[in-house]
């Protein structure tokens, strides 16, 4: 039997602010299973409990009730921890580092031999992109530059479970296409993703499966193919298609029991639009 | 798991990093000024007493400025990277929360070695030179002086110059920043803003150095099983710091027991040991 990466039997966190009788619960009942190699990406509004849930994974808190295993182990078990990486929500790190300092600081807790550290540095400030700023300290870093040496510190050890807070915020959409291309070929070497984001369009993009979460309960989960497809519709995108062949199209249509919704041009997103725009000038 | 020495050294390394680009070393520059200041305008009255105070001051200056660093650097350490999320990449990492705090600590202790290291090189040259300028006045005056006259004021002069004691002095006022330390990582694994910490390690450093007196004075007029069992969990929680103030000895030159230094390093081992572990295990608590 495959084991899974992540397993969430019964979460329920609850808060209690000291001297007040009044508590927040922040989950309730949760039950959530991502397979290994599975792109997840949890959704919700603010305060839906979507952090809460990725700190309890990481044992950054501890769960009221429930239980949480991490590729079999029990997520409270510190050595559990050796196979995840995180990058957290608008992360700043150590401003008085530079960016190599920080990956090495970071290999360093993860425990990657010496012998290993300096090409994997080096590895990782290319792909991010940040070879040129590896020796500016990260207090002279553009929002973006963080979320990508975040980004890097996270795989330092080559994790099989990444999880990632608000991966796009505050990117620029070119930044934003790097890392979702770039999570897209950790998905094509196995690596297991659990993405939280409010930014539909690019989890529609990357995940795999999703799950909706609303005031502390999973509303709705599944693949994303599952969720989207409306049953008794179909959407049908031709490529130079005549006017005389979409008419007859149309007749035949009329002539069934069907009922044709919409007859318009197929559309870029405005995050297409932008890249090409972009792309195109920098050419 | 194991306890990895690698990552305590990382974090510990990194803190030390922290704080010393944070210029918190701009007070071993005010310490510089003090001493420099203070000791060029001493009244000479004998040679003796001219290192006695130069000793007086140092070492004053030194426990000063060292216990403020104590408290002052570690106070923002926990409340900085909660604030930043730096806790949450490095606590996402196998670190078990016990490196953290040990490591923390320990690139404190680092810079509170470096600083001491510092000021005590500073103090040692200022007093060197003015130990020179008396002997070399003395061997001046060797004409007028009589031949046992003039032994008894060189021995004088190297006793009230630098001996083994100083260095003992300099040792303990590390061991008690040591402890200043330790409580203060304690109380910040728990307080919500600095200013509470430096607050509350600021009534720990009033009760540490006045609890002797206290206790001699309750003893001697009050000594009921409900004052000696007060007295003795105050003992308990806050170590006697005035203890480890024995510069009045070392200038007066009053040799230092060797027991007493080992009692104190002891002392000092037992309530670091004990802070550390119960920051730990309050962090281990705190929900971040």
């Amino acid at each position: 039997m495959m084991q899974t990466a992540i397993r969430i039997s019964h979460v329920t966190k609850v808060y209690r602010t000291p001297f007040r009788r009044r508590a927040t619960v922040a989950l309730r009942d949760l039950n959530l299973e991502i397979a290994p190699g599975e792109v997840y990406g949890l959704l919700g509004p603010n305060g839906s409990g979507k952090s809460t849930t990725l700190k309890i994974i990481l044992g950054l808190i501890s769960a009221t009730r429930g239980s949480v295993t991490i590729f079999g182990r029990d997520n409270s078990v510190v050595a559990a921890r050796r196979e995840i990486g995180f990058l957290p929500e608008n992360a700043y790190f150590h401003k008085f580092l530079t960016g190599a300092e920080t990956l090495r600081f970071h290999a360093k807790l993860s425990g990657l031999p010496r012998s290993e550290t300096r090409a994997r540095v080096d590895e990782l400030l290319a792909t991010v992109g940040l070879t040129d700023a590896r020796n500016a300290r990260l207090s002279t870093y553009s929002k973006g530059m963080l979320q990508r040496i975040g980004l890097a510190q996270a795989l330092i050890h080559n994790p099989k479970l990444l999880v990632l807070d608000e991966p796009t915020a505050g990117v620029d959409p070119a930044g934003s296409r790097d890392i979702q291309d770039l999570i897209a070929s950790l998905r094509n070497r196995g690596t297991t993703v659990l993405l939280s984001s409010h930014l539909l369009t690019q989890v529609q993009e990357v995940c795999d499966r999703v799950g909706i979460l609303h005031r502390g309960r999973l509303l709705r989960e599944g693949p994303l193919q599952g969720l989207l497809s409306i049953e008794n519709q179909t959407e049908l995108v031709l490529e130079n298609a005549s006017p005389d062949l979409l008419d007859g199209l149309e007749q035949q249509i009329a002539s069934t029991s069907a009922r044709l919704i919409a007859r318009r041009k197929a559309q870029a997103s405005l995050e297409q639009l932008f890249l090409h725009v972009t792309e195109s000038t920098e050419e | 798991m194991i306890a990895s020495l690698r990552r305590i050294r990382a974090i510990a390394g990194t803190t030390l990093i922290e704080l010393a680009r944070l210029r918190v070393f701009y007070v071993l520059v005010l310490f510089a000024l003090v001493l420099i200041v203070s000791s060029t305008f001493l009244a000479r009255i004998s040679f003796q007493q001219e290192l006695q105070v130069t000793k007086d001051i140092s070492l004053g200056a030194i426990n000063f400025f060292l216990s403020l660093l104590a408290i002052v650097a570690t106070a923002q350490l926990l409340p900085r990277d909660i604030e930043d999320r730096v806790v949450y990449s490095v606590l996402a990492k196998p670190v078990p929360r016990f490196e953290y705090i040990l490591g923390k600590f320990l690139g404190v202790l680092g810079l509170l070695a470096l600083s001491l290291a510092t000021m005590s090189v500073l103090c040692l040259v200022v007093l060197h030179l003015r130990e020179q300028s008396a002997l070399q006045e003395a061997n001046r005056q060797v004409t007028q002086l009589a031949p046992d006259q003039l032994s008894s004021t060189l021995r004088s002069i190297h006793m009230a110059g630098i001996n083994r004691d100083l260095i003992a002095a300099v040792v303990l006022v590390l061991a008690k920043s040591a402890i200043l330390a330790a409580a203060t990582l304690c109380i910040s694994a728990f307080a919500t803003s600095n200013i509470f910490t430096i607050t509350a390690m600021a009534m720990v450093y009033l009760i540490g150095h006045l609890e002797s007196i206290a206790r001699e004075y309750w003893l001697e007029h009050a000594a009921g099983w409900v004052t000696r069992t007060f007295l003795a969990v105050v003992a308990f929680i806050f170590p006697d710091l005035q203890a480890f103030n024995i510069s009045d000895q070392v200038i007066g030159g009053i040799p230092i027991p060797a027991h007493l230094i080992v009692q104190l390093l002891g002392l000092t081992t037992f309530y670091v040991l004990s802070y550390i572990l119960l920051a730990t295990a309050i962090f281990y608590q705190r929900e971040l």
